[in-house]
């Protein structure tokens, strides 16, 4: 099935992904856990990373954004090699990255992690503008902890730095962790409009069926491997196998 | 009244001068999770450089104070950061704090060579000494200037870590250093600049004091150690905390001076120095205040395979051996040099107590010599006949005052450990060492034991007693090792909460082996034999023997006796090479004698570069040589050949020596590659016979008729050892010091990888529109190299609802 | 009988609940299996089980006593033993060292002479020595017996740590991940190690994603999500509920989560509790 799609569109051989990994392979020490992972992010898409825990999504991330390593294989941004480049420096050239959990500094001010979101280059002014535009409430807590904020609110301010900065990229890791359905819906309704915006979306994510809805191509991950690729209602049907053990 | 006031405003003024030192302190702990042992030294050496810009250099009161505030201090800090610091962020805490240690004392050390001890350095104080008088107590400007600095600091603080981005940084370093870098920020940079912060406040404390105090380099550096006890009130976090604990022990120490008697008696207990207790007191009150630590599950990392304990066989020949060379090598020296050796013998043994507590266990203790002195004057009280009872009385009561010690702290992450030991050790030079009674005229000669019919008379019989009991504990270590309690100790140390889950209780082991390692301690102060004296039982001395015990090796006996050894030999090479001066700048003079100074401390610190392998590349080779029998054998005879010939003035007293240098320095080290069975592949045989001949040809050389003044011929020495090591190791073909750094690459930057701005959404749409991708289905094509399949369908991303 | 019973537990960090209300039964001769989605709290309902952290509010039990307010070491001594999800082995230590250790400090709190519990052998009260060789055949370590375990990949360090735990005769044990890094069919010899450990007399209650070895050993399911149980019951009619589909796959709207109810994430001004 791959040789043939590929030939019936032999134009997009040379789409050049924004973000593309070509056999990663990553270790925590001396155990691998990724074994060569091929993932393709094209211009204006919305990729969704599934898979069971322990699958490799999260350390998948990590590579992309340049928090860890590989052990072999490479990171590719808009065609370029940019394998080991530092996560700040990624960051700094419109790759944004929301890591798992809360990607917030919960012992700083709203208005402090915002403060922080400017060292990707946005002024302060434009940043607060567009983060308290989207999400009134941040503004009334601008000089709260962070970390006293209810999940959704910590994960809005995450999604705000990730709006504000306006970037070409944005890897998104489990933003639905420990948070109700009805929150991360409204959540993903804000993924899909940045995506709308023209932003390419990585999304790793156990809360498989919200985010089926916004992507727009999704990947199964199963022990360190993307198993299968395909649109979101081919990758519906197996999810069940890979999570509950069919 | 009045005099209250007067205390309270003295009181006030020296604690804003702590709580400045202490928020520096804060600011590096909370943003490196380094607690800077060297913080107290970096004010001093603030200190000694604003009386070298002011004084020396005649430069102005202002433009000086600023240089050394805002420019020396935190450039110093910046290089401290970046060139020790960055390498051990993660070690275990034991390296942390023995890096720092390190660090303070190789300043110490370096002070005293740039500012000789036996200078006054009067720097007058800040607006010609004017007074002002508020309600009768009369105040000088320097000292409202303190207070006024303080709460300016206080201030200045809160704005930084609140409205600048460099500063909220610096707390966001702190809550998440990944996230940090996600954000576009540098953690390194911040890093970097919270250490600037933290030593410029050193800096500033240390120049707010210089004319009030006689400038030494010790004495200041153990003032400013009083600030920790400030930074604990705040758990070493909390700024508001460190200034209130400023408040607490600046006030104690100001009505201590003013409302206790010079001649009170507590008891028989002399009050006279009490003040300098106090903050020794107030850091283990508050240590005992706080609540007990969290048990954490953290994984294991798995990477240390860890050594196999040495056979029991192995340790029982090795001693033995030990024992018939030293008695040999007794039998030939003279009386210094015996004097020298028994020295350096019984440095060995308390440093070979921090082989359990800290090799086995992990933990550590900045009071091991405290612990030596209580044996001796121990010893000296309950064996006065040299009675093994009164051996066995000191050897108890330093188990018991080591677990008393201990258990408040063990309580806490490993920090605390070593802030209590050292508030001990404060505490008892301050308040036991110092009592008339304790030590008469401030010394105590330890009476030199007498076993049944077995009369310890002689330095040669005392020298062979000490590697007796060193053998005969080193034995006791490795069997302990071996026992169920030793692997105990290890299986604690690589995963505490494990060891709970399965029923250990942590505290009663830790306090258990703590009290252990004191009474090996005490052990060696009471058969040491010799006189102790009250100023040598300070803090620096315990906390160069922690040092010494690490850079040795201090997993191992062996390694041990290495670092006994070298604490003894330091002060032995100062001695004979006192009056070699070599001029370097006009204002610095260096010595043979202060490189010996400050060179065990720059030992410790270069830990840092290395912290896995832990161990500067001098001890990495020893450390080697400990696992490698037949490398010790070649050791033990190398050196005494060369003795024997020098006994028999085959060769001359320096050409003795330059052999000697080159063997211990430049060919032991390499014995362990020599010996190494598999692995290493080098030109042996070739490397061996380039040695053989650097020893011999430096024994031939008559370094003295070449070389007219000694310290000439000391360069030159080294020089030529330096030239035979290291072309030892180039002619073996692999040098043993190079893997740890192979791995260290810098990660390319941004102009190198050709992204020369962000890339924007306006680019992702151009792409888009470039490729046409808005409407038709478009295929993903992957490289299939795991099997993986990797092709798809497409549609537009505008319809995608939910 | 319940040995194990928590009532009402839940663990609060700051302002985040891990752990709310959670109630839950370990019974002896049985692997109970709990279940649910990353970060649903089962590490920290593990942790405040065996006194790694303080719960907030709610009972631990052993046997009917309460054992909330002791040390973990002291609950470890009334045989509540644990696994690791990222490991913890002695990593200095060899295979047959870690076993000992655990064994070693358990004869150091064991007053009387407690004969091998039946899972372990039929009877008896073998020497320490044959008691680690058996411990080390029931878990097929024997050939790796004189390795540091630093060296073992990650599905060995697992099996240590489970050794290492029987090796303190536990009456209770908590497994976290122990699968994790076990290959297909070392997973089905570990999945009979279980049946029959529990089938001689040991409660387990075992934490793992593998779901299709959850099905397979437990008898009893109980399902977390945000820090409550969800569901409870065998494995078959966990695997028909609505509520365990949409916490893994997130379709129905999950139990009433009050704490975070009515948030206005599109920035209405309408009113929200939080």
């Amino acid at each position: 099935m791959t040789e043939a799609q590929r030939e019936t569109h032999p134009a997009h051989e040379q789409a050049e992904p924004l973000l593309e990994l070509r056999g990663i392979r990553a270790a925590y020490g001396t155990i691998e856990v990724l074994h060569g992972v091929d993932l393709q992010v094209l211009p204006g898409t919305v990729v969704a990373l599934l898979g069971p825990n322990g699958a490799g999504k999260s350390t998948t991330l990590q590579v992309a954004c340049g928090l860890m390593k590989p052990s072999s294989g490479s990171v590719l941004l808009a065609g370029r090699d940019v394998t080991g480049v530092r996560a700040e420096d990624l960051a700094r050239c419109g790759v944004t990255t929301i890591p798992e959990g809360k990607g917030i500094f919960p012992n700083l001010t709203v208005r402090e992690n915002l403060l922080m979101a400017t060292y990707a280059g946005a002024s302060m002014r434009q940043v607060e503008a567009v983060a308290y535009e989207r999400f009134t409430r941040l503004k009334e807590r601008r000089s709260q902890l962070a970390g006293t904020l209810s999940g959704g609110e910590q994960q809005m301010l995450a999604m705000a730095r990730g709006l504000a900065v306006d970037p070409a990229v944005l890897l998104l890791d489990e933003l639905s962790m420990g948070l109700a359905p009805l929150v991360v819906e409204e959540l993903y309704g804000i993924v899909g409009q940045i995506a709308k915006s023209g932003t390419s979306i990585l999304v790793v994510e156990q809360f498989a069926r919200t985010v089926l809805g916004v992507a727009d191509v999704a990947a199964i991950m199963v022990n360190g491997l993307v198993r299968k690729v395909g649109t979101p209602s081919e990758i519906e049907q197996e999810l069940s196998a890979a999570y509950l053990g069919g | 009244m009045d005099k209250f006031l007067i205390f309270t405003i003295a009181g006030l003024s020296t604690a804003a001068i702590y709580a400045i030192a202490a928020s520096g302190l804060v600011v590096t702990y909370t943003t490196s999770g380094i607690f800077n042992f060297a913080h107290g030294a970096f004010s001093m050496m603030a200190a000694f450089m604003f009386w070298q810009v002011h004084m020396g250099w005649g430069v102005p009161t202002l433009p000086a104070f600023l240089l050394v505030v805002f420019v020396i201090g935190p450039a110093f800090g910046a290089i401290v950061e970046r060139g020790i610091m960055r390498g051990i962020e993660g070690a275990t805490d034991v390296v942390k704090i023995v890096v720092t240690i390190s660090l303070m004392i190789a300043l110490i050390g370096i002070s005293m060579v740039i500012w000789k001890p036996d200078v006054a350095r009067p720097v007058p104080a800040f607006f010609e000494g004017q007074k002002i008088t508020v309600f009768n107590a009369v105040v000088n400007y320097q000292r409202l200037m303190a207070m006024l600095i303080a709460i300016a600091v206080a201030i200045g603080l809160r704005l930084i870590f609140k409205k600048t981005r460099l500063g909220v940084a610096m707390r966001a370093v702190v809550d998440d250093r990944g996230l940090l870098q996600l954000n576009g920020g540098r953690p390194s940079r911040t890093s970097m600049m919270a250490w600037a912060l933290g030593s410029g406040m050193a800096a500033l404390s240390g120049v707010l004091i210089a004319s009030e105090q006689t400038l030494s380099a010790t004495t200041l550096t153990l003032l400013f150690i009083n600030a920790y006890a400030v930074a604990v009130v705040g758990r070493l976090r909390s700024l508001p905390g460190a200034f209130l604990g400023a408040v607490i022990l600046g006030l104690l120490e100001s009505y201590a001076i003013g409302y206790i008697p010079q001649d009170a008696m507590l008891g028989p207990i002399s009050l006279q120095s009490s003040k300098n207790a106090i903050p020794a007191v107030m850091l283990f009150v508050v240590i005992m205040l706080q609540p007990q630590d969290r048990l954490r599950a953290h994984g294991v990392s798995r990477r240390s395979a860890g050594s196999k304990p040495v056979a029991q066989r192995v340790a029982l020949v090795g001693g033995a051996a030990f024992i018939l060379v030293v008695a040999g090598l007794g039998s030939l020296m003279s009386l210094t040099d015996l004097n020298l050796v028994t020295t350096g013998f019984y440095l060995a043994i308390v440093t070979l107590s921090l082989v359990p507590l800290t090799g086995y266990a992990g933990q550590i203790s900045l009071a091991q010599l405290t612990f030596t002195g209580i044996g001796a004057v121990a010893m000296a009280t309950w064996g006065a006949n040299g009675s093994l009872l009164g051996v066995a009385i000191a050897v108890g009561v330093c188990a018991v005052v080591g677990g008393i010690v201990a258990f408040p702290a063990l309580r806490l992450s490993g920090i605390y450990l070593a802030l209590a030991t050292a508030a001990f050790a404060l505490f008892c030079s301050a308040m036991f060492f110092n009592q008339v009674d304790v030590m008469p005229g401030g010394n105590r000669q330890v009476p030199r034991l007498q076993i049944g019919p077995l009369s310890i008379n002689s330095d040669f019989r005392q020298l062979v007693l000490l590697a007796v009991v060193f053998a005969a504990i080193g034995n006791l270590l490795v069997l302990l090792r071996r026992s169920a309690w030793g692997r105990r100790l290890t299986a604690m140390k690589d995963s505490p909460v494990a060891c709970a889950t399965l029923g250990l209780n942590l505290t009663s082991t830790k306090v258990g082996v703590f009290a252990l390692s004191a009474a090996i301690a005490g052990a060696a102060g009471a058969i040491s034999g010799r006189t102790f004296l009250a100023d040598t039982l300070t803090l620096p001395g315990s906390l160069s023997v922690t040092m010494l015990a690490v850079v040795g090796g201090i997993g191992s006996i062996a390694g041990a006796f290495f670092g006994g050894m070298l604490l003894g030999a330091f002060p032995i090479g100062a001695t004979i090479f006192a009056a070699n001066a070599i001029g370097i700048f006009g204002f610095v003079a260096v010595s043979v004698k202060d490189i010996l100074v400050f060179s065990p401390g720059m030992m410790g610190v270069s830990l840092g570069r290395d912290p896995d392998g832990a161990a500067p590349q001098i001890a990495l080779g020893y450390r080697a040589v400990a696992h490698s029998v037949p490398a010790l054998v070649t050791t033990a005879v190398g050196a005494s050949v060369i003795w024997v010939l020098a006994k028999f003035d085959s060769i001359g007293n320096w050409s003795f020596f330059a052999a000697e240098m080159v063997f211990i320095l430049a060919v032991v080290p390499l014995l362990p590659l020599l010996f190494a069975p598999t692995q290493v592949h080098g030109r042996r045989i070739a490397t061996a016979i380039w040695l053989t001949l650097g020893v011999i040809v430096a024994a031939l050389i008559s370094w003295d008729s070449i070389f007219s003044s000694t310290g000439l011929r000391v360069i030159a020495i080294f020089v030529f050892l330096f030239l035979i090591a290291r072309t030892a190791i180039g002619i073996f073909g692999v040098n043993p010091l190079d893997d740890a750094d192979s791995e260290h690459v810098e990660p390319p930057s941004p102009d190198m990888f050709g992204i020369d701005r962000p890339l924007t959404k306006a680019d992702a749409l151009d792409a888009e529109r470039a490729l046409g991708l808005q409407d038709e289905l478009l295929v993903l094509t992957a490289a299939d190299s795991a099997g993986s399949l990797s092709s798809v369908g497409h549609s537009s991303p505008a319809g995608a609802t939910s | 009988m319940n040995l194990l019973e928590l009532e009402s537990l839940s663990v609060r960090f700051g302002g985040h609940l891990a752990v709310s209300d959670v109630s839950m039964k370990v019974e002896g001769g049985r692997v109970s299996g709990l279940i649910g989605p990353n970060g649903a709290g089962k590490t920290t309902t593990f942790n405040a089980i065996c006194g790694v952290v303080t719960p907030s509010s709610g009972r631990v039990s052993l046997g009917g006593k309460d054992i909330s307010k002791i040390g973990t070491h002291k609950r470890a001594r009334l045989g509540i033993g644990r696994t690791f999800q990222r490991l913890e082995v002695f990593s200095s230590l060899t295979v047959r060292e870690n076993i000992q250790v655990g064994l070693e400090i358990r004869r150091s709190w064991s007053r009387r002479s407690a004969t091998l519990p039946q899972y372990l052998a039929d009877g008896g009260d073998p020497k320490p020595e044959d008691e680690i060789n058996l411990i080390l055949e029931r878990l097929d370590l024997g050939p790796l017996a004189e390795q540091p375990v630093g060296a073992l990949p990650t599905g060995h360090a697992r099996l240590v740590e489970l050794g290492r735990a029987l090796a303190a005769r536990p009456s209770v044990l908590l497994l976290d991940e122990p699968a994790s890094g076990l290959d297909d069919s070392e997973t089905d010899i570990f999945g009979d190690l279980l049946i029959t450990l529990a089938a001689n007399g040991l409660g387990i209650l075992l934490v793992e994603h593998d779901v299709a070895l959850v099905m397979r050993v437990c008898s009893h399911l109980s399902v977390l999500d945000f820090g409550q149980v969800i569901a409870s019951g065998s494995p078959e009619e966990v695997r028909a509920n609505e509520a365990v589909l949409s916490a893994y796959l997130g379709t129905a709207p999950a139990p009433e989560t009050p704490e975070y109810s009515g948030i206005d994430l599109a920035g209405s001004t309408q009113e929200a509790g939080s």
